[in-house]
């Protein structure tokens, strides 16, 4: 057995050298490979993005292309040289100085190459609240376009309703779910398991159907109640599990000081689940200002629309000819999306399972 | 392979150190310990050693050359961590023979191989179980298999028995001492427990704070520590420090004046083992102000004139109790500078 | 002291108020549907709204499966089949491995960029598609092609399914890759030292080490998107609008015009009743095979 173990494995490993050499062009290969593979990936998503923000601000001049590709021609070897950077340098203070003169050195290109090609003529449409029937007084076709404004306003009032609904309901049937224990609870909790991976898109002609006889169609509330409770299986198991993980005795000593059920839940354990509530808000409010489906099936005047249905409106309409104005507004209405995304990114990718709309 | 070198070898993450430059040298066949608390950047080092982590500065040679470019799979190192790593999709003979995949060797003489090296850690009968379906000490075993199994030149291990409970401990210590002295291959060691440290290797490199504090032999630690750290660290019950001044050609220290040349007048620091603290007829006065019985020895807890002691006696049954007077006698203590540096022993002045 | 038969009162009282919310509207808008569709697939209702018979002729309709149906079904099955493969678990793969072996930030700079067209409005989204596959000169792609030298492509027509593929693909592969990162994150580190060890390459350590520990989520994935997709119509509605002529209605789709557009409601309640039960049986399935309560558990938010 000891002969066994003691004849050598058949390359002997010693060239030290040729292996160090080896593992540096490894390297590189891996890494070139790596950072061209998921750059060259990321541009068919940034580059439609730029478009859309690149013809938005100089549009309707013939210079969009230029200003595109002028644009490309900046940032993609800016990009390129600090991913080199990255690679090849220690980060430190240095490093941060060349990056932040790195991006004045780009920013000053762009400025100079694309600067004379931009103004802000496509965003009319929003000190003009008549700007529809000022281009179709033209053709003479087509009923009254409402202002912008009310679509931003039903938006915005649709999503900041429906958040509070989800947030608040889920919150407490997340608490009494986590804490009480009534009889078919379980029953109950598998059945929102259910629901949870349920495709309630499936549903849309009943639902419809269930709004119209409740006298809710046509209506911002209809579709409001409509999102909120498709939100909530998600929603309540987000906050259950939050709730879950708040000690009881935090609740038990706030009970033997004195304050009931109900004050505890309200003084000691919501301030826990803060970070819950907020990422589930995010959500709702990111859904709830994007719908499209519900809100084209369950409203039908114009004074009830969203911003969803009035850039799918305005393109489709003669103001859609107006491929800068229409960009302007899908700029317009996708940039409070991105933002809030930006900013609250690190708690939604945190949330994984169904906490992304599949 | 292998005499593993480190020169000036440094390991930073970002702006914090791991490791100090570091210089050192372990021969073939040597079977080393890097020993200090959690922390202190021993991982680190043997992380680089392995190929895991890059150093920053510095250069790691095996054999005279310089390794630090050639990647972890290169190196022909094997490794066990502390939590094993078991692949847990795998059996015990697939997670044992694994790296034998990517080397060329026939079919039948890996399968023997890896039969060899399953009986050598005892593990035969396990060798179509999961680690799911494995005990702690089985899964440490397998784990060696799989690090030994390559016959690599350098075995290197992490904190290897620290998941494992005190009796098993004592067996895999042993165990693997022998195997390595079987096998002769070069191992590194590293760990947080002394005992493991003093009883397992040639030598032990203790670390502290990123820094190699002392190198040597357990005894030359115990006896002959460089620092107060290594004083401070090695020996269990652990020695007593006291502060003291140097001044005019001598020590003071509590009520004693303590003969010594070569402290820089300031403060210093006495370094008394607990066996040197002698119970007796002869000596300081001093109290007994608590004891511990610990089966074969017990430790006093003394006021004297140097200051509160612990002193250390063999003997099943304690001599004394709480309050007595009794008089004790130190046979030496390790004198430290005011930096931690140890500038020599003293034998403190017996009382007529 | 308060009465055994009020803290009874009382605990029911708690219970409509903390619970009564959420089980009226999961009542209202999961539960009541269902039923509604169950009736409605088997009655004559149309334009109107009105039930004037209750008749098994659409559900016969659908079990008979006309040529028109068929060839739905058969673009159905290729539009799942396809997005699933190559993106929401294919690529969805390849960007969690590739930006999990890159250093953290880089790496979630890659990822954010993935989930941008998730976090976009849909209308949006299909607007920035339908641009890109514009057939003229003005079209993205055209405008690329011409800088190469190529002719213009219209791609919409000729490749309608291409189209829907990769608009619905670029946004399912980020499910994946989100699902799949985190459980690359929880293998523990010394695994991967430890195959690097032993010997192996990056791609031998894909196979033995990280494919392995997250068997179970690709099989999660899989299912659930290939459910996703199977429903999913937003995208395709807003880009083809189902053509040129039929060419990619998917089933989702063909519910829906035969409901809105057409007005037969009972048609579209007994072709979406198919849907219905697919979805129920999946959603089953997910949590008998997955057990989905220990992946509910985990959707917890940690602040970074």
């Amino acid at each position: 057995m000891t002969a066994t173990l003691a004849t050598p494995l058949a390359e002997p490993v010693n060239d030290w050298a040729r292996l160090a050499a080896k593992a540096r062009s490894r390297r590189r290969t891996t890494n070139v490979l790596l950072y061209g593979f998921l750059a060259l990936g990321a541009l068919p998503i940034l580059v439609p993005y730029l478009w859309l923000f690149t013809v938005a601000m100089s549009g309707r001049t013939g210079a969009s292309t230029t200003v595109l590709w002028r644009t490309l021609a900046v940032l993609i070897p800016a990009l390129f040289i600090w991913s080199m950077l990255r690679l090849g340098m220690e980060p430190g203070r240095r490093l941060r100085l060349i990056e932040i003169g790195l991006a004045i050195v780009a920013v000053a290109l762009l400025v100079v190459l694309t600067g004379p090609y931009l103004h802000l003529d496509n965003w009319r449409f929003l000190w003009n609240p008549d700007i529809a029937d000022a281009l179709k007084g033209v053709s003479g076709i087509g009923a009254k376009f409402p202002s912008v404004w009310t679509a931003f306003w039903n938006s915005l009032f649709l999503a900041f309703v429906q958040m509070t609904i989800v947030v608040t309901v889920a919150t407490l049937a997340g608490y009494y779910l986590s804490r009480f224990d009534f009889p078919g609870r379980s029953g109950y909790m598998k059945g929102l398991l259910v629901l949870h991976a349920f495709p309630a898109m499936t549903l849309i002609i009943p639902i419809f159907l269930i709004i119209y006889w409740i006298g809710l169609l046509d209506t911002l509330a209809g579709v409001i109640l409509v999102i909120a409770a498709l939100e909530l299986p998600f929603a309540i198991f987000v906050m259950k599990g939050f709730f879950d993980a708040v000690p009881w005795d935090i609740e038990m000593s706030a009970m033997t000081d004195g304050a009931s059920r109900r004050q505890a839940f309200r003084l000691v354990v919501l301030p826990q689940v803060r970070i819950g509530m907020l990422a589930i808000g995010i959500f709702a409010f990111l859904r709830g200002w994007e719908e499209y489906v519900f809100v084209r099936t369950l409203l039908l005047q114009k004074q009830n629309w969203t911003m969803s249905l009035y850039l799918f409106w305005m393109r489709e309409d003669v103001m859609g000819t107006d491929y800068a104005m229409v960009s302007a507004m899908g700029v317009f209405y996708v940039l409070p999306s991105i933002l809030l995304y930006a900013f609250t990114q690190k708690y939604l990718t945190q949330m994984t399972i169904g906490g992304i709309k599949g | 392979m292998a005499v593993i070198e480190l020169n000036g070898v440094t390991k930073r993450w970002g702006d914090v150190v791991a490791v100090e430059p570091t210089d050192l040298r372990i021969e073939n066949g040597e079977f080393v310990a890097i020993l200090g608390p959690s922390g202190c950047g021993k991982s680190t080092t043997l992380f680089m050693l392995a190929g895991i982590y890059a150093p920053s500065a510095g250069q790691i040679r095996f054999d005279g050359a310089v390794v630090n470019e050639v990647e972890a799979r290169d190196r022909n190192v094997g490794i066990v961590f502390q939590s094993y790593a078991l692949y847990p999709n795998m059996t015990a003979r697939a997670n044992i023979h694994f790296p034998l995949r990517f080397k060329s060797v026939r079919p039948e003489e890996a399968a023997r191989r890896v039969e060899a090296m399953a009986a050598l850690v005892q593990v035969g009968e396990l060798l179509d179980r999961r680690p799911s379906e494995m005990s702690g000490g089985q899964q440490q075993r397998v784990a060696l298999a799989r690090a030994l199994v390559k016959e690599p030149g350098l075995l290197l291990l992490d904190e290897p028995l620290s998941n494992l409970d005190a009796s098993l401990r004592l067996t895999m210590r042993g165990e693997i001492r022998r195997l390595q002295r079987r096998l002769g291959v070069t191992t590194i060691l590293v760990t947080h427990d002394q005992i493991e440290a003093t009883t397992m290797a040639d030598r032990i490199i203790c670390m502290s704070k990123g820094r190699i504090e002392q190198i040597g032999t357990a005894d030359a630690l115990y006896h002959h520590p460089d620092s107060v750290f290594v004083a401070g660290f090695i020996g269990s019950p652990p020695i007593n420090l006291i502060s003291g001044d140097a001044a005019n050609g001598g020590l003071r220290v509590g009520e004693v004046g303590l003969p010594f040349v070569g402290a820089a007048p300031g403060k210093v620091t006495l370094g008394i083992r607990p066996e040197a603290v002698r119970l007796g007829e002869a000596g300081h006065a001093a109290r007994i102000g608590d004891l511990e019985p610990h089966g074969r020895e017990t430790i006093y807890h003394l006021d004297t004139p140097f200051g509160p002691l612990r002193a250390l006696e063999a003997g099943a049954v304690a001599r004394f109790r709480v309050g007595d007077q009794v008089k004790i006698d130190v046979e030496r203590a390790l004198v430290f500078d005011a930096g931690g540096r140890r500038l020599g022993d003293t034998i403190p002045p017996r009382p007529a | 002291m308060r009465a055994h038969g009020s803290g009874r009162a009382r605990r029911r009282f708690d219970r409509l108020i903390f619970l009564g919310p959420a089980t009226l509207l999961l009542s209202m808008f999961f539960l009541a549907p269902v039923l509604v569709n169950l009736g409605i697939a088997f009655t004559d209702m149309g334009r109107n709204l009105r039930v004037t018979a209750f008749t098994t002729e659409n559900v016969a309709r659908v079990l008979s499966a006309d040529q028109r149906l068929i060839g739905v079904m058969g673009t159905t099955l290729v539009y799942v089949l396809a997005t699933l493969a190559f993106f929401n678990v294919g690529y969805g793969l390849i960007l969690a491995l590739t930006t999990t072996a890159l250093p953290q930030r880089t790496g979630a700079f890659f990822r954010a960029v993935w989930l941008l067209p998730r976090m976009s409005p849909s209308v949006v989204y299909a607007l920035l598609w339908t641009w890109v596959v514009a057939p003229t000169d003005y079209g993205l792609l055209n405008q690329a092609l011409a800088g190469l030298g190529l002719p213009t492509i219209d791609l919409k027509s000729d490749a309608p399914m291409l189209v829907i593929v990769l608009a619905n693909g670029f946004i399912g592969a980020s499910f994946g890759m989100i699902i799949f990162t985190s459980a690359i994150r929880s293998i523990p580190e010394h695994l991967f030292h430890a195959a690097r060890v032993d010997g192996a390459g990056e791609l031998s350590i894909i196979r033995h080490v990280t494919l392995p520990a997250i068997r179970w989520q690709l099989s999660f994935v899989t299912l659930y998107q290939a459910l996703s997709l199977l429903v999913s119509f937003e995208y395709i509605w807003l880009i083809t609008d189902g053509g040129p002529f039929y060419d990619t209605t998917v089933w989702a789709l063909y519910v829906y015009k035969r409901a809105f557009d057409n007005g037969q409601y009972a048609y579209g309640a007994a072709l979406a009743l198919v849907l219905v039960i697919i979805g129920i049986a999946v959603a089953m399935l997910l949590w008998r095979f997955f057990d989905m309560r220990a992946l509910l558990q985990k959707p917890r938010i940690e602040v970074s």
